[in-house]
């Protein structure tokens, strides 16, 4: 993902969680966090249980993201430069502050917080001196758990730790899903219902491990009235527009399998593909494990002949551990676990 | 012990399948999402969004891993960029290697980043999660600090008993291998194990050795400078740390490889064995590129009071050597009052003082320190404390100020102050948090650091480029250590370096040694070394400047016996310079020389 696609991504995940953008460019937003992205994103689960418990008002955190750094960074400077020109004499000039002023002027960031956005600044500095003294002790400490920040500010390059929460936050709310096709408008009849199947959808994460590792994606569809399996399933719902709710002059068609059978054939199908696959990399791992084993039990036997019965049971016992750690470094594997899945109503039987 | 994801995720029976794929893979079906969506089905929901849907499998195209070889964490490091052969180390321990090595690059070539480069690698391809990092205590910070911020690796330093349950842990060994937390570690999978200054663990009787034997782990990297200190033994039982059998058992090692303790035999084959369990990068002849430092000498000109108290001291100090009847070895204080005095009145003053205390009350000597201190009084400046707040202005610029004396120290902050120049004081008595505190200030918001020591591990001072020599050691190594604190690996800009030097004083002489003789500030790192050792022999520099200072009845005598010192200098390193690039000789080191490879490095 380059920053393009990560503001792409990060703009999707904020309209769809329902957080309310209140300022943005193409470098950065700055947004109130709805309470499901505020669960997910903040690390505040002491708070999330109290509030839950108590039924208080939750208060959602605001945050600074910025998408691309140095184009962000830079139209802050230029706009300090004249700020700080006009309104106080360069106080700071000599300071280097390690966080830059992260609330942006004009900006209340709860409502209801007094005061302009310049009285802010020297906390900035405070909250600066308790990062490092935390630092000091702990040795780094992230941003976000500094609480004395009041918009916390978060650089989402691909690789950055809140990218990657943001990943596992669609992933955890974008699991099961039941959707079904939107009919086209222009074709529909008001008085024939239309004709739909219930498509079980997979999306596969295939890996092929051993002290090395690859993976692959793939999606299938298993037609619940046919058994019909079909690949790059994902790709054919995007083409489509979908919809949550059931439209009307549908009928869906009588379901000829069970889930598990269904299952089933899309394991199937994807392990058909998987035979026909070139296994040479498992085939040197598994020399590669071969070899290390040798290599200990030609250097343990020996040991093992110790008259010292102490001896005998320590060794035995190292070379035992040492076995179990090759193996788990080296045996060829290759694993295969579903991203996410539904169930899908698409128009047609197939 | 299998993989972790088989075992902990059985939720039903049939959650996880297990079938023959062919004669070497095993085909794992993991079916948690079946029982989960059928639960769903079953209830009629709740369902999910289908952007988030859409984002989630947008995410795992993004993190795919296309291949076994390729390096897929610099994507996710767009601030890092190592240098060439620590990525060439990363490839090859991940790719030939396994994930078992020993590290053994030569100082200051970047160890810490070859293993964060291994680390993260092994940690985006969802290979490692667990991980246990034991380093010396000082070191257990700058761990945690880099592996944050250079490479958003979520470590955390031990400090309490429940945070050996985090992923990536940073601990002392001392603190490991006690009790309890010994048993708490004995009883995890590591997915990875790193050591740094592993050196230490080349006795196999130690505790150190046999607690990191029983550690679970799969993949474990050895960090250390000097994989061989004495005898091959030691390199032995470093690898057999590793990898059991590696090089054979003991006594097969020994008839292979071994002639004496400190000579190797069959060295090809050793070499073939040693290089697949070990990497070591070398400094190539002549290829640092380090940035320039220039060096400015700042000649000054004593106030006249300044004078008559240096002029006083130094009579002081060569009245009392002369009736010793030439016995310099109990002078030790006098040499130091000699030096202080070129440093700060404050400095020779509680000198004096200290002195006059240990002096009886009636020695006549004690008139005498007492004329001393009286010449302190008349001293109202300090001519260089003067030039160097004026240096400091022009500047502009961070910059650290170096003395070798508590006093002189304390007189600059309080001088400073008193001007508005905001310094931090540096030492080497400050415990490490007060250390990192006083860091911070001066990365943050002090434009000076005013420190007395320059040793110390773990001090990065990069960020600043300028260093002022408010006086200068007599060991020319410590300068160097002065140096090397900011002129080093990772320095960007050019450092510039300020000695302060007062003229018709001592410090005229060690200045012209240093810089002209010895060529100090200019030489090729490690060079220095090699002339030190050569000039050395028996007696230091330090003491041969101490007697030539005490034994020479005037400054034109003194003159020509640091011109001898000088000039025997000069030699000895036009010498050094024009050998040949030094190799190691002995047998051990030419071996380790041939594991690895020599590296240009450019900062």
């Amino acid at each position: 993902m380059n920053d393009r696609q990560v503001h792409k991504f990060v703009q999707r995940y904020l309209e769809t969680t329902e957080c309310r953008i209140m300022e943005k460019s193409p470098a950065h937003f700055l947004v109130k966090l709805s309470p499901k992205a505020d669960r997910d994103l903040t690390n505040r689960p002491f708070y999330w249980g109290f509030v839950d418990r108590t039924g208080a008002e939750p208060e959602t955190m605001s945050m600074l993201l910025v998408t691309d750094k140095n184009k962000y960074d830079e139209s802050k400077a230029s706009e300090k430069g004249a700020s700080v020109a006009s309104s106080r004499g360069g106080v700071i000039t000599g300071a280097v502050t390690t966080q830059p002023a992260v609330n942006p002027s004009g900006i209340q960031a709860t409502p209801g917080a007094s005061g302009p956005s310049g009285a802010t600044q020297p906390a900035g500095g405070i909250a600066g001196a308790a990062e490092a003294a935390i630092g000091r002790s702990m040795g780094f400490i992230h941003g976000t758990l500094n609480t004395n920040v009041r918009v916390p500010r978060e650089d989402l390059h691909y690789g950055s730790r809140k990218l990657e929460q943001l990943f596992e936050s669609a992933k955890a709310n974008g699991s099961y899903l039941c959707l079904f096709q939107e009919p086209d408008k222009k074709n529909s009849h008001p008085l024939q219902s239309t004709a739909y199947t219930a498509w079980l959808g997979v999306n596969y994460k295939v890996e092929f491990a051993c002290d090395m590792k690859r993976e692959e994606l793939h999606s299938f569809g298993v037609s619940l009235a046919t058994g019909q399996c079909a690949e790059q399933f994902y790709d054919r719902l995007q083409s489509l527009r979908m919809t949550p709710r059931l439209p009307p002059n549908v009928h869906t068609a009588k379901n000829g399998l069970t889930l598990n059978k269904a299952t089933a054939i899309a394991e199937q199908t994807l392990e058909r593909k998987l035979r026909s696959y070139d296994y040479e990399w498992a085939d040197a791992a598994a020399d590669r494990l071969q070899l290390e084993l040798a290599t200990i039990q030609h250097y343990y036997e020996p040991l093992l002949e110790s008259p010292d019965e102490e001896v005998r049971r320590a060794v035995a016992e190292q070379f035992k551990r040492r076995q179990d750690e090759i193996r788990w470094q080296y045996e060829p594997r290759v694993t295969v676990s579903a991203i996410n899945c539904g169930i899908f109503y698409l128009q047609g039987i197939g | 012990m299998q993989p972790p994801i088989e075992q902990n995720r059985g939720e039903g029976p049939t959650s996880l399948v297990i079938r023959k794929l062919n004669a070497s893979v095993d085909l794992h079906l993991d079916r948690t999402w079946y029982n989960e969506l059928q639960q769903r089905i079953d209830r009629n929901g709740p369902w999910d969004d289908w952007t988030m849907y859409q984002l989630a499998v947008e995410a795992e195209q993004s993190k795919l891993i296309g291949s076994f070889d390729e390096l897929q964490c610099m994507r996710s490091l767009p601030n890092l960029e190592p240098m060439p052969h620590q990525m060439s180390t990363a490839r090859k321990v991940l790719n030939e290697m396994s994930g078992r090595a020993i590290l053994a690059d030569e100082v200051g070539l970047g160890k810490t980043i070859e293993a964060g480069l291994v680390l993260k690698e092994y940690l985006v391809r969802g290979l490692v999660r667990r991980v246990l990092i034991l380093v010396p205590a000082s070191l257990v910070l700058q761990w945690v600090r880099e592996l944050n911020q250079k490479f958003g690796i979520p470590a955390v330093a031990q400090k309490k008993e429940y945070m050996w349950q985090y992923d990536v842990v940073v601990a002392s060994m001392d603190t490991a291998k006690r009790d309890p937390h010994r048993d708490i570690l004995l009883a995890q999978d590591y997915d990875m194990l790193i050591i740094d200054e592993a050196h230490k663990l080349k006795n196999k009787k130690t505790t150190n050795y046999q607690f990191v034997g029983q550690l679970r782990k799969k993949y474990c990297l050895l960090l250390t400078a000097t994989p061989v200190q004495n005898d091959l033994d030691e390199l032995y039982n470093l690898i057999t740390l590793l990898k059991p059998g590696q090089l054979g058992g003991q006594s097969e090692f020994s008839a292979n490889f071994v002639v004496d303790k400190r000579l190797p035999k069959n060295e090809d084959q050793l070499q073939e064995a040693l290089s697949s369990v070990m990497i070591r990068n070398r400094r190539g002849d002549g290829g640092i590129q380090f940035t320039k430092r220039i060096v400015k000498n700042i000649e000054l000109t004593l106030s006249a009071e300044e004078q008559a108290l240096y002029d006083a001291v130094t009579g002081f100090v060569r009245q009392r050597y002369d009736e010793s009847g030439g016995d310099w070895t109990s002078m030790l204080s006098l040499i130091t009052l000699q030096r202080e005095v070129c440093s700060s009145r404050d400095a020779v003053f509680l000198t004096l003082v200290n002195l006059f205390k240990k002096t009886a009350e009636d020695s006549p000597l004690r008139p005498k320190i007492w004329e001393l201190v009286e010449f302190i009084r008349n001293i109202q400046a300090n001519t260089k404390a003067e030039k160097t707040m004026e240096l400091i202005r022009e500047m502009n610029d961070k910059v650290i100020v170096f003395t070798e004396y508590r006093a002189t120290q304390e007189y600059l902050l309080q001088y400073f102050r008193s001007h508005n120049l905001v310094a931090v004081p540096y030492r080497g008595g400050m415990n490490r948090g007060k250390k990192d505190w006083m860091m911070d200030l001066f990365r943050g918001r002090a434009q000076v650091l005013i420190a007395t020591e320059a040793g110390g591990e773990g001090i990065n001072l990069q960020f600043c480029h300028n260093i002022i020599n408010f006086d200068l050691p007599w060991n020319p190594m410590r300068v160097e250590q002065r140096i090397g604190r900011v002129h080093r690996l990772g320095q960007e800009s050019d450092v510039h370096i300020y000695n302060l030097c007062t003229l018709g004083t001592i410090e005229e002489h060690i200045v012209s040694l240093l810089h002209e003789k010895i060529n100090l500030f200019e030489l090729v790192i490690g060079e220095l070394d090699h002339i030190i050792e050569r000039f050395e022999k028996g007696e230091t520099l330090e003491q041969r400047l101490s007697k030539a200072m005490l034994e020479s009845g005037d400054s034109s005598e003194l003159r020509k016996k640091i011109d001898d010192l000088g000039n025997s200098l000069t030699r000895i390193r036009s010498e050094v310079e024009s050998e040949e690039p030094l190799h190691i000789t002995t047998p051990i080191g030419a071996m380790m020389d041939a594991v690895g490879q020599s590296v240009e490095v450019r900062p």
